[in-house]
């Protein structure tokens, strides 16, 4: 801790007596806080993950600083605190107050090299991926080295070592990985054509203390890609194989269900001026990938090597986000009558402007997005007793998720704006969540939200939500209010209620109230009430919230 | 602890100075790369809007902006490049959303987010307004009307 401290007083100094170096320091403050009270009607505060009852104060604060010198040289360190533990929902394994990351790079056109930790992403993530999300408290930053070199101005080619990050300490599963693209287009001097080709490698290396163990330590993954753009139309298509590795079935790692992974991913588009249509289609097949096998599932994503989200369209009111699919990767056998080794479906969009001065546009013209997506589990042979299966190709199983979503968004005048927001959601909870005696849901969601400026900064915005569905249990109102009175402040007060029978939320107002200061690129914010765990945008920024009652204040600065 | 982090945020808080654009490469909407650095212009207001698919506000920004982007550029010579931050699950919207609403600014794919981590950018929308490749304000969040702000600082700063 004495470190830390004397660190930054050094910084301090040399930053006030020589003003002219700090040019390439870059800062970034976050703190999240909150104080949890018990609440009459959805019970008394209780921390099961730290398994606390008592510590209702509690402080998320991070300070990054980025600081290039020698103009090719970057040091980055990032100080966490989670104190006296962290926010409800985070892992265990964030605590106390300690460096996060810290890295030393060196960069110039054709080479990039650092250690430390780093953050790196293969193609689109199915193979490999490092992220940072501080409001899920995802941070899986590989602690070694990375080297990236460009050649002849085509080729980018990448080696990674090291271990993972697991809260302030490393895991034991080694990962190396390689990555190389390919830009064909400045090859062949194509017109109006791009096309490129990217293959990578990632091993994953766990030993064990069991003997006679019938699969390897070493796992193996390949990955294949292809991306192609002619003038308007485009598509991409990448090929994900992983070696055969022991099933992890309830965090047992299984020495008989030993079984490879693969994954597909399709894309393509078309899109033009005031017009743009684009389909994704996946099949993935037992694609969980850990640095440590009996991490496999963990719900705090800690010791992922690869990034499958669900490909749905990420709704952004509350009541769009009650019924959320998470892509479907891993092999479970809960029972004879609930076993999955994966998902195939797809997502369709279409984004359409109608022109100003036509009989619909009207005006000032209006904008039409509209998704569709349908995810179903692989249709094969499974065999329970044995602990086997085989799948087809491209068969369709038991269906998991559809959803159908219209947006249009039409500014009245200059001071009026709508937005019409439908969505028609199915969400076979059995299967989702391996929850035996849930039916499938069906869900009919409508919003309209309105803006109005007053003039002088301030303006006003409504936002009128309803649910319904075909099950007793969710029949869902809700509402939001939010009054900017300037550029700096902002009001809000919402609400959501659930009038069925759903033991969990019945009746139930999830109300918040809360306004926010917001200077440059200072944001303090402040809110007070229950939630759901889901996205929240208010004030003019989104953020993942989880569930739980209370005070909560976020200060965010950037220099 | 809670000393510790006072001291640090009250020492921050007291330096003040412009800070650089790092050496970056971005990916275009075809995938090629592009030097960020080369297509900020010296002489003129160049704006960096980080923005997002699934963050409605970034949403309304821009499209506020677009509805003005003509008068902006002709009056200013601003330039406005918005660089999505989205990552796999969103990324593939990106195209078809620019088009779709016939947005006419430059946009630009910030791989795996990191500039918008090196610049330590925490919520969306980011805005960063810059002259001689130094940022000479940030700003963050949106709400109705800010775009008007925005271009009164743009005004003033521009030659």
């Amino acid at each position: 801790m004495k470190k830390i401290t004397l660190i930054f007083i050094l910084f301090h100094f040399l930053f006030s007596v020589h003003a002219q170096i700090i040019d390439g320091l870059s800062i970034g403050i976050e703190s999240n806080s909150a104080w949890y009270n018990d609440d009459k009607k959805t019970g008394a505060f209780n921390d099961e993950n730290n398994n606390d009852q008592d510590k209702h104060l509690r402080f998320n604060n991070y300070i990054k600083l980025d600081y290039n010198f020698l103009s090719k040289f970057t040091v980055s360190a990032q100080l966490e605190s989670y104190e006296p533990f962290a926010l409800i929902n985070y892992s265990s394994n964030l605590e106390g107050t300690n460096l996060g990351t810290y890295s030393l790079s060196y960069e110039t056109t054709k080479i990039k090299a650092t250690i430390g930790h780093f953050y790196e992403q293969f193609g689109s993530g199915l193979i490999y991926r490092n992220w940072e999300d501080r409001q899920l408290g995802i941070n899986n930053a590989l602690f070694g080295g990375k080297l990236s070199y460009r050649l002849l101005d085509f080729a980018d080619l990448t080696v990674i070592y090291g271990n993972h990050r697991v809260g302030f300490e490393t895991s034991d599963g080694d990962i190396f990985g390689f990555n190389s693209e390919f830009d064909l287009k400045s090859i062949f001097k194509m017109n109006n054509m791009a096309l490129s080709l990217g293959f990578s490698y990632v091993g994953r290396e766990e030993k064990t203390d069991l003997e006679a163990i019938n699969y390897k330590s070493l796992t193996n993954a390949y990955s294949g890609r292809l991306d192609f753009s002619y003038g308007k139309f485009y598509s991409s298509a990448e090929y994900v194989s992983k070696s055969k590795d022991a099933i992890v079935l309830a965090n047992q790692v299984s020495n008989q269900f030993i079984k490879p992974g693969s994954g597909i991913l399709f894309n393509t588009g078309y899109s033009k001026k005031g017009f743009g249509l684009d389909a994704t289609f996946r099949r993935l097949e037992n694609m969980t990938f850990y640095s440590e096998r009996d991490k496999s599932g963990n719900i705090f994503f800690e010791n992922i090597v690869n990034y499958t989200p669900g490909l749905t369209k990420q709704h952004d009111y509350l009541l769009t986000n009650i019924f959320v699919y998470q892509a479907q990767s891993s092999v479970s056998f809960l029972d004879p009558e609930l076993m999955k080794v994966g998902e195939i479906g797809g997502q369709l969009d279409l984004f359409y402007n109608i022109k100003k001065g036509t009989a619909l546009g009207g005006k000032y013209g209006s904008k039409i997005a509209f998704n569709g997506s349908y995810w179903a589990g692989l249709k094969g042979d499974f065999d329970y007793a044995n602990q086997d299966y085989k799948t087809d190709a491209f068969g369709f199983g038991n269906k998991y998720f559809s959803d159908i979503s219209l947006e249009i968004r039409k500014k009245w005048n200059s001071k009026w704006r709508s937005i019409f927001y439908f969505v028609n959601q199915y969400y076979n909870k059995k299967e989702i969540e391996g929850n035996f005696g849930a039916k499938p849901i069906i869900t009919n969601i409508g919003v309209i939200e309105s803006t109005y400026k007053l003039g002088n900064g301030k303006s006003i915005r409504i936002e009128a939500q309803k649910l319904w569905s075909d099950s007793e249990n969710h029949d869902w109102i809700g509402s939001t209010l939010e009054f900017n009175l300037n550029s700096k402040f902002s009001f809000y007060i919402n609400d959501i209620y659930n009038s069925g029978d759903d033991s969990s939320t019945q009746r139930t107002h999830y109300y918040n109230i809360g306004g926010s200061y917001t200077k440059e690129a200072t944001r303090i914010g402040l809110n007070y009430g229950r939630q759901r765990a889901g996205l929240l945008c208010v004030g003019g920024v989104c953020r993942f919230v989880p569930e739980a009652t209370g005070l909560t204040a976020s200060v965010n600065m950037s220099f | 602890m809670k000393n510790i982090f006072c001291f640090i945020f009250f020492t921050i808080g007291s330096w003040a100075f412009s800070q650089e654009i790092p050496t970056t490469t971005l990916k275009n909407l075809d995938g090629s790369k592009v030097s960020l650095n080369q297509l900020i212009e010296n002489d003129n207001i160049t704006v960096l809007s980080f923005w997002a698919t699934w963050c409605v506000p970034c949403i309304n920004e821009l499209d506020a902006i677009a509805d003005i982007y003509d008068e902006w550029k002709d009056e200013t010579k601003v330039n406005l490049i918005a660089i999505a931050t989205d990552d796999t699950r969103t990324k593939k919207r990106i195209r078809p959303l620019v088009n779709g609403k016939g947005w006419e600014y430059i946009v630009l794919y910030d791989d795996n987010q990191d500039l918008k981590r090196a610049l330590n950018i925490t919520t969306l929308p980011h805005t960063l307004v810059l002259k001689n490749n130094k940022i000479i304000q940030r700003r963050t969040g949106y709400i109705p009307g800010a775009e008007e702000d925005l271009y009164e600082f743009i005004k003033k700063n521009s030659n």
